[in-house]
């Protein structure tokens, strides 16, 4: 189900977590940030690093957010956002080119693009801009968990399909499948994840009793 | 713009972004401060392992940077050569007129890489030394591309033979001219000596099959097994044109004429201040 939180209303910090794991996954359910998805999710190893990467800007931006989301001039909020994320997506940046040179040579050019995520910018402007610092960092941290876990799964079912290895350990021999490594693949690999999705979802939803909530297309028009 | 929007508005909102980038901008210039040297130390560290991997040196080997400037007004070329890793505040200062006559050799400022505007910067070039025998060098050359700049590495044994060229960065076209900084081009002029380079030229036919088979072989085989494997091919195929690779016969012709200057210049610099150059 997807959750409607009243404002005032105190979310606990599991059910942030499974919010952003599982009912409002960004790539799953939210549709957000798919370019991302598909670019880098080749194989298992670059989906890691950017699932952490992402995970880490957005819980530094969402509690700055947090916290200083009372001396935000509501018409201005938007480009302060901006300012926030590529501050700390720059920092980031740095602090990689400083401390894991070899990590950065592969990564540099994606961990710059985070700034543009729409994922990012939307859980600052939906959440942390409206709720207390405690409450604004689970949100982070479930939605860059499911972020992180989507890029992992997606990057999984590429690498094997694609490339017959699965971090980097070869499993098959040849490349089973090459048209998953391609991005074409990659749009057929998130599709069918997220039937996955929807259907995992629907057995639980009825196990429960509940009856599944009727599910719109995702708008996910964003980057 | 909001029509009811009054000028105190306007101000809060001034001084709101104003105060939010300076915050911003203090943030990122205390994390530059607190990085910066380490990077610089990952980007030092990294030219280091290139060059004793392109010119196979033994972990005890010696690397001796000699950085190169033109000074347009004085029409001198100064040579200033120093411990790779380990520029000191002072280095020795070589000064030739343009006619290779050495003017002083005196005692200066350790100058930067990338020179200062009265002294344009001519590339570096790293001296190897195992022992007191010289092991080679590595030449740094940059080139006009199809695109922007093509900055490279040529490796050279103590003969001027090529023992391999390395793309560091350019801005060609993916799957066009970025091909030339693969081993699949690359890897074309290495074995070349100095006078055979001089004489290179690009041809647009296509590669034979053996002999692209084997420079795809090129780095991922141990050099001497590579050398035993494909030796003899490597002699047939020196003894041709570089093959252009298709659809970018000028970034292939652009390296090649870059990598023929480099090595051309540097040979005659060389004569020049080699025999200067004990106990630097």
């Amino acid at each position: 189900m997807p959750m409607v939180l009243l404002e005032g209303q105190k979310p606990g910090a599991w059910q942030l977590l499974k919010n952003g794991i599982f009912s409002e996954n960004p790539v799953f359910r939210l549709a957000l940030s798919l370019c991302p998805a598909v670019a880098v999710t080749t194989t298992v190893a670059n989906g890691w690093i950017l699932g952490v990467a992402v995970l880490l800007v957005q819980v530094l931006s969402s509690g700055t957010v947090a916290l200083t989301r009372q001396w935000i001039l509501p018409q201005v909020r938007i480009p302060v956002y901006t300012i926030i994320i590529a501050v700390w997506v720059s920092a980031i940046d740095m602090t990689l080119a400083a401390f894991a040179p070899a990590l950065y040579a592969q990564v540099g050019l994606y961990v710059k693009l985070i700034v543009a995520f729409a994922i990012i910018i939307s859980r600052l402007e939906v959440f942390a801009s409206r709720y207390p610092l405690v409450p604004s960092l689970w949100d982070a941290t479930g939605m860059g968990l499911g972020f992180l876990l989507a890029l992992l799964t997606i990057g999984a079912m590429r690498e094997v399909l694609g490339n017959g290895s699965l971090a980097g350990i070869r499993l098959l021999p040849g490349k089973p499948l090459l048209f998953f490594a391609l991005p074409a693949g990659g749009f057929f690999s998130i599709a069918l994840l997220m039937a996955l999705f929807n259907k995992l979802e629907r057995m639980a939803a009825t196990r429960h009793g509940r009856p599944a909530a009727p599910r719109a297309a995702a708008g996910g028009s964003h980057g | 713009m909001n029509p009811t929007m009054d000028r105190g508005q306007l101000l809060r909102i001034t001084r709101n972004l104003t105060v939010v980038c300076i915050l911003g901008a203090a943030l990122l210039g205390a994390v530059y401060v607190g990085t910066e040297r380490y990077t610089r130390m990952a980007s030092l560290s990294a030219e280091k392992n290139s060059i004793q991997q392109m010119l196979r040196l033994s972990p005890s080997a010696r690397v001796l940077e000699v950085r190169q400037f033109y000074s347009v007004a004085g029409s001198q070329v100064i040579y200033q050569p120093t411990p790779l890793g380990d520029a000191g505040a002072q280095a020795r200062r070589l000064t030739f007129s343009l006619d290779g006559m050495l003017l002083s050799d005196a005692r200066g400022a350790t100058l930067k890489p990338q020179g200062t505007p009265e002294l344009a910067p001519l590339g570096r070039v790293f001296l190897a030394y195992e022992g007191e025998r010289s092991a080679g060098f590595v030449v740094e050359g940059l080139t006009q591309g199809y695109k922007a700049k093509i900055r490279f590495m040529v490796a050279l044994d103590s003969e001027f033979r090529i023992i391999s060229v390395r793309v560091l960065e350019h801005e060609e076209d993916p799957g066009l001219g970025a091909e030339t900084a693969t081993p699949l081009f690359c890897g074309q002029y290495g074995g070349r000596t100095a006078a055979d380079l001089a004489r290179l030229g690009v041809t647009r036919d296509p590669m034979p099959e053996d002999w692209s088979q084997a420079l795809k072989q090129l780095e991922l085989r141990d050099p001497g097994a590579w050398s035993s494997a494909y030796g003899a091919l490597r002699a047939r195929e020196n003894a041709r044109p570089v093959y252009a690779v298709t659809g970018a016969t000028i970034s292939s012709g652009a390296l090649t004429r870059g990598v023929q200057s480099t090595v051309a210049h540097f040979q005659r610099r060389w004569d020049l201040i080699s025999r200067h150059l004990g106990g630097a």
